[in-house]
């Protein structure tokens, strides 16, 4: 077998009678890698340019939105803010899993997610946005305990048995806990990178890896609690983005409208967040591989590899949506009528059907495709139709429930108490709320300061996992086998 | 215990200067380090005194390396203990505190409290494993020692601690294992 070592670019790879084409495998040159991406890092193609504009563009439109949002409409009524809440779930469900994508393929020893790894973890910067993002959502979030006209003390249905008040402070702890774990991981895995690129580069960005670097010189010790310190840490993190999705599901969604008792919607809206994760991290990689100037280091393997689990989580998305439809269909409670009525086959027909196209019946036929997920754009065209699927996932789910949750006004239900355990809000169904102008701003300014923090997050912090891709060309050779040209992998555990 | 990686590095600041220098060989391929490693090992320089620096993890031994040991499993695992307690502390005597009767459940019911001791173990757990990194890796240095930017590049560093007397055995078995620079720290 006649060895070719450090492939540079692939080129290699390519096979004409080989399942791969010349593009799958891209083996970085180990020793220019550093350089190579630092500079890279400094050339800014014009789409870094428009992401750039384009986030801060929107991400302006957005807090203008929410500024006429609270002139006009205040924060008491919870009822007008509930495309906020989809918008910041929205953000939250996509980028809150992004970072355990990294953590779960290095688990698993996965060679092709070297490229997404660093991409995943630069999502942890937005994860900050998150806590900021929340606090207007724990202010609109209206109290577990409120007095009734009547006079009488009810108890709004929650997880949280301890409070009458706003759970406002575990909250927050939960989404402060997991924004610590996942800078953390991005820390933790830049640091090598960092500690290398210090020398490659000057003014703020050589202060900056010089100070968060510290003494990193690539000891045995130092890589050793580095590779353990990650996998602890995704493994907490693993536990604690679950934990905090089913906080928020249960808080802003089933908590809000009486009567909606559904123990399929947490896990339903974990496996969402893991599809929008990995989606939004396809995408973002496929954008710096065909028009950010990273072709020659990030190949075409990685999306074809992370389509098939892509492709997966689609088909996990969709038995969860049938899985939450059959337990209420057969359940035949006046409760689960009404809702499915609501949420599905009444108010929110029109969404629920776009939504499911765009979740499954567009994605699903392009990621089955063989030609598609090879060809790397199969994954990324597919995770375009899952975002704004998921988009309108959260408007139906999130916008719904606060649209047909009981006002408040002045701490009093003005509703019957029967209220809080019979669905007399969705007898009949209400009509779907539509956003206003403001709303609308909202969710684009969502859209808008995820695009602008990654880039931000981008130009700070090597954008590629320097130190994975470097061991990655160490275990990774194309050979020849007879007449083909092979990809041969090293697995030294 | 956790605590070692602490005090090793409370130990090493408190302790008297040592008079061992910082020797740092620069090596092409990883065959010339280990062959160094090898050397320096038959000269009786203790496993200890030296370290391979490296741009990417290298394979467990593939260099001939001493085996290192670390104790960062017990940090999340003491972590969640606090935390643990705390969120029970906490959920507890709140409930004591301001009885509240929810759905006729008793006053002191696990299910609910579950969920913030769950969190407090998280968090406990997150923020001891930071903890345990910075300290095990022994980060927490006020400067830069010797080192070389070619690492970055591929090339393999080999820095030894030794006491000026051996300074130049160190060094002929570095050049002798095809070192391409050998630096001392001044």
């Amino acid at each position: 077998m006649a060895s070719e070592t450090q492939a540079h670019h692939g080129d290699q790879s390519h096979s004409e009678h080989g399942h791969f084409g010349p593009e799958m495998w891209v083996i970085p040159e180990a020793s220019v890698l550093v350089a190579e991406v630092n500079e890279k890092q400094r050339m800014t193609p014009g789409i870094w340019r428009v992401i750039f504009i384009a986030g801060g563009v929107l991400t302006v439109l957005g807090i203008v939105g929410f500024v006429l949002k609270a002139l006009s409409d205040g924060f008491s009524d919870h009822q007008a803010w509930g495309f906020y809440i989809a918008a910041f779930a929205f953000v939250f469900t996509l980028t809150a899993s992004a970072p355990l994508a990294a953590c779960a393929f290095r688990f698993t020893k996965s060679h092709w997610r070297r490229p997404l790894s660093r991409i995943a973890e630069i999502f942890s910067l937005v994860s900050l946005v998150n806590i900021l993002l929340f606090i207007p959502a724990l202010i609109v979030l209206p109290d577990i305990g409120v007095m009734h006209e009547s006079g009488e003390q009810l108890v709004r249905r929650s997880i949280w048995f301890q409070e009458l008040t706003n759970p406002s402070g575990w909250l927050m702890a939960g989404m402060i806990g997991l924004s610590l774990c996942s800078v953390a991981i991005l820390w933790v895995a830049a640091m090598p990178d960092m500690a290398q690129s210090r020398h490659h580069v000057s003014g703020f960005r050589a202060t900056l890896y010089g100070k968060l670097a510290g003494c990193w010189y690539g000891t045995k010790r130092q890589w050793q609690v580095q590779k353990g310190g990650l996998a602890i840490l995704g493994a907490l993190y693993f536990m604690m983005v679950v934990f905090v999705q089913f906080l928020i599901v249960s808080d802003f969604a089933m908590a809000m409208i009486p009567g909606w008792k559904d123990s399929i919607l947490p896990p339903f809206y974990t496996v969402i967040s893991f599809q929008g994760g990995l989606a939004t991290i396809l995408l973002v990689a496929y954008v710096m591989r065909r028009w950010g100037g990273y072709r020659e280091l990030i190949g075409q393997a990685p999306f074809w590899a992370a389509s098939k689990v892509l492709l997966g989580l689609t088909l996990l998305h969709t038995y969860h949506l049938f899985a939450f439809f059959i337990t209420y269909w057969y359940g035949r409670l006046e409760v689960e009528q009404a809702i499915l009525n609501y949420l599905m086959f009444d108010s929110y027909l029109g969404i629920f059907w776009a939504q499911l196209f765009f979740t499954f019946f567009i994605p699903f036929p392009i990621l089955v495709s063989n030609h598609a997920r090879r060809e790397g754009w199969g994954a990324p065209l597919a995770a375009v139709f899952i975002i704004i699927g998921l988009m309108l996932w959260h408007i139906r789910i999130f916008a719904a429930a606060f649209a047909a949750a009981p006002a408040v006004e002045g701490g009093l239900y003005y509703l019957p108490s029967d209220a809080f355990s019979f669905p007399a809000l969705l007898l009949p169904p209400p009509e779907a709320t539509f956003p206003g102008i403001a709303d609308i701003f909202m969710i684009l300014g969502g859209v808008g300061i995820v695009m602008l923090v990654f880039r931000i997050g981008m130009m700070m912090l090597p954008p590629l996992s320097l130190w994975e891709m470097k061991e990655g060309s160490m275990y990774q050779r194309v050979d020849t086998l007879i007449r083909g040209r092979y990809l041969v992998l090293g697995k030294p555990e | 215990m956790a605590m070692p990686g602490i005090l090793q590095q409370l130990r090493d600041v408190m302790s008297p200067p040592s008079t061992k220098q910082a020797i740092l060989g620069l090596f092409q391929d990883a065959e010339s380090a280990a062959t160094a490693g090898d050397g320096l090992k038959e000269a009786g320089i203790p496993e200890t005194d030296y370290d391979f620096l490296t741009d990417s993890p290298y394979p467990e031994g593939s260099l001939g390396e001493r085996e290192e040991k670390h104790r960062l499993y017990l940090y999340p695992f003491i972590g969640a203990l606090l935390g643990l307690s705390s969120g029970i502390m906490i959920t507890a005597m709140t409930q004591v505190a301001y009885p509240l009767m929810t759905g006729g459940k008793p006053i002191l019911s696990l299910p609910p409290m579950a969920i913030v001791c769950y969190e407090g173990t998280m968090l406990g757990a997150i923020l001891f494993t930071v903890i345990g990194i910075v300290f095990e890796s022994r980060l927490p240095k006020f400067q830069l020692g010797i080192y070389d930017e070619r690492i970055t590049q591929g090339f393999l560093g080999l820095r030894v601690k030794a006491e000026p007397e051996q300074r130049y055995e160190v060094t002929q078995i570095m050049n002798s294992a095809g070192a391409v620079d050998v630096k001392t720290e001044q």
